[in-house]
């Protein structure tokens, strides 16, 4: 199953402000007005400033496996979201939706993540918080 | 790089000097605390409250207001309406992103200008003779002569300059020189080393700050640039930064048809 999706971007304005995050700049390396949804089973978590970074194998309808990588924002901000080390292990299967990479490459901004049962990793939050 | 013994000791530091900045305190005018960076929209992307526009009423005629305080930040080529020199707009078409990832580059602080807008707490120790901020962003820690009137000729570079400030009323008012030169909006455009900061801190209410920043640069742009940000208190402190150099070995290890 390629689990690969572009979605419609009318929702960019509220995204991107839910997962922009200075210095490493997200429209440098996305498409912050897209968004793409993958399916994986994680191989690495690394809950570190200034991005975190999730690595996950995504397994084409073609039956290749593509390795992918996600970063999301700040840790320090994800910690009063809930995250922490522990909020993704490897070996577990996550759904995520973000923004695809400007240069085509297996690269996303993860917007926000689900575990196996639909459930959202960490809180999501409100347009201010 | 920084070591380890030596961004412990600057650390140490900062937190010496905000706990005598808070023994000092003798007549508090409320900024003290945890703040948040509203991620809402801020300034010019929705209409300014009342202590807002007070504030903006403060900035030199013709100041360009940015619209990227906060979560928003400009694609490549968008100044925000800034009149850059044409040298660094001509710089700006041949910048690299991949400089973001460097190894040597990826937990340089980027300057207070830039630093202050993004959307990171901040922590504010107020005393008498010292005001002392805190930004989780890269662990910077400012520190604001309230004793002093003229800037230090003398002091260093850095990306958090030398800040002298005053109490205007209920305003703080901090004037900053002494930048490093950094970016002004992580696309590829930085300011010089002679940018110099002027900030107002005012309370709208007892649980929101209004921050002013504008600055001016005659070596990058012409004229005044400004920015309005709101934040909002809480009962936190700002966390380690800790940033991890080898962050950029991860996205440029990254696959797929395009990868570099």
């Amino acid at each position: 199953m390629n689990n690969a999706t572009v979605l419609p971007s009318f929702v960019a304005g509220l995204m991107l402000a839910a997962s922009a995050a200075a210095h490493h700049s997200a429209p440098v390396f996305y498409k912050v007005n897209e968004r793409v949804t993958i399916s994986g089973t994680v191989t690495e978590f690394r809950f570190s400033n200034p991005h975190a970074i999730l690595k996950l194998d995504v397994v084409a309808e073609n039956g290749e496996t593509q390795h992918w990588t996600a970063e999301t924002t700040s840790p320090s901000i994800l910690r009063r979201r809930g995250w922490s080390q522990q909020s993704v292990e490897a070996g577990e299967r996550v759904t995520l939706e973000g923004m695809p990479s400007v240069d085509g490459s297996y690269l996303v901004r993860i917007v926000r993540a689900f575990r196996a049962d639909g459930t959202e990793i960490g809180v999501p939050r409100g347009t201010d918080n | 790089m920084p070591s380890l013994a030596a961004r412990i000791a600057w650390l140490a530091a900062g937190t010496a000097l905000a706990a005598t900045a808070a023994a000092q305190s003798p007549e508090a005018h409320g900024i003290a605390g945890f703040w948040s960076l509203s991620f809402g929209a801020l300034p010019p992307r929705r209409n300014p409250s009342p202590t807002e526009a007070a504030l903006m009423a403060e900035f030199p005629r013709g100041t360009v207001l940015l619209g990227d305080a906060g979560a928003v930040e400009f694609a490549p080529g968008d100044y925000g309406g800034l009149e850059l020199r044409e040298s660094l707009r001509e710089a700006a078409k041949s910048y690299d992103p991949a400089a973001q990832t460097e190894v040597s580059l990826t937990c340089r602080p980027p300057g207070l200008i830039y630093s202050m807008q993004g959307p990171f707490p901040i922590e504010v120790f107020e005393g008498r003779d010292l005001i002392v901020i805190k930004l989780e962003y890269f662990d910077l820690v400012r520190i604001v002569f309230m004793n002093e009137s003229e800037h230090d000729a003398d002091w260093p570079h850095s990306p958090t300059g030398h800040s002298i400030g005053r109490w205007d009323g209920d305003t703080l008012i901090v004037d900053t020189v002494k930048l490093t030169a950094g970016t002004l909006f992580n696309n590829g455009v930085d300011h010089t080393e002679d940018a110099h900061l002027v900030e107002r801190f005012e309370l709208a209410d007892p649980n929101t700050l209004v921050v002013t920043q504008q600055f001016t640069d005659p070596g990058s742009f012409t004229g005044t640039a400004a920015r309005v940000l709101a934040f909002t208190r809480g009962q936190d402190h700002v966390y380690p930064y800790d940033c991890d150099p080898t962050y950029g070995l991860a996205i440029d290890s990254r696959e797929g048809p395009a990868a570099r």
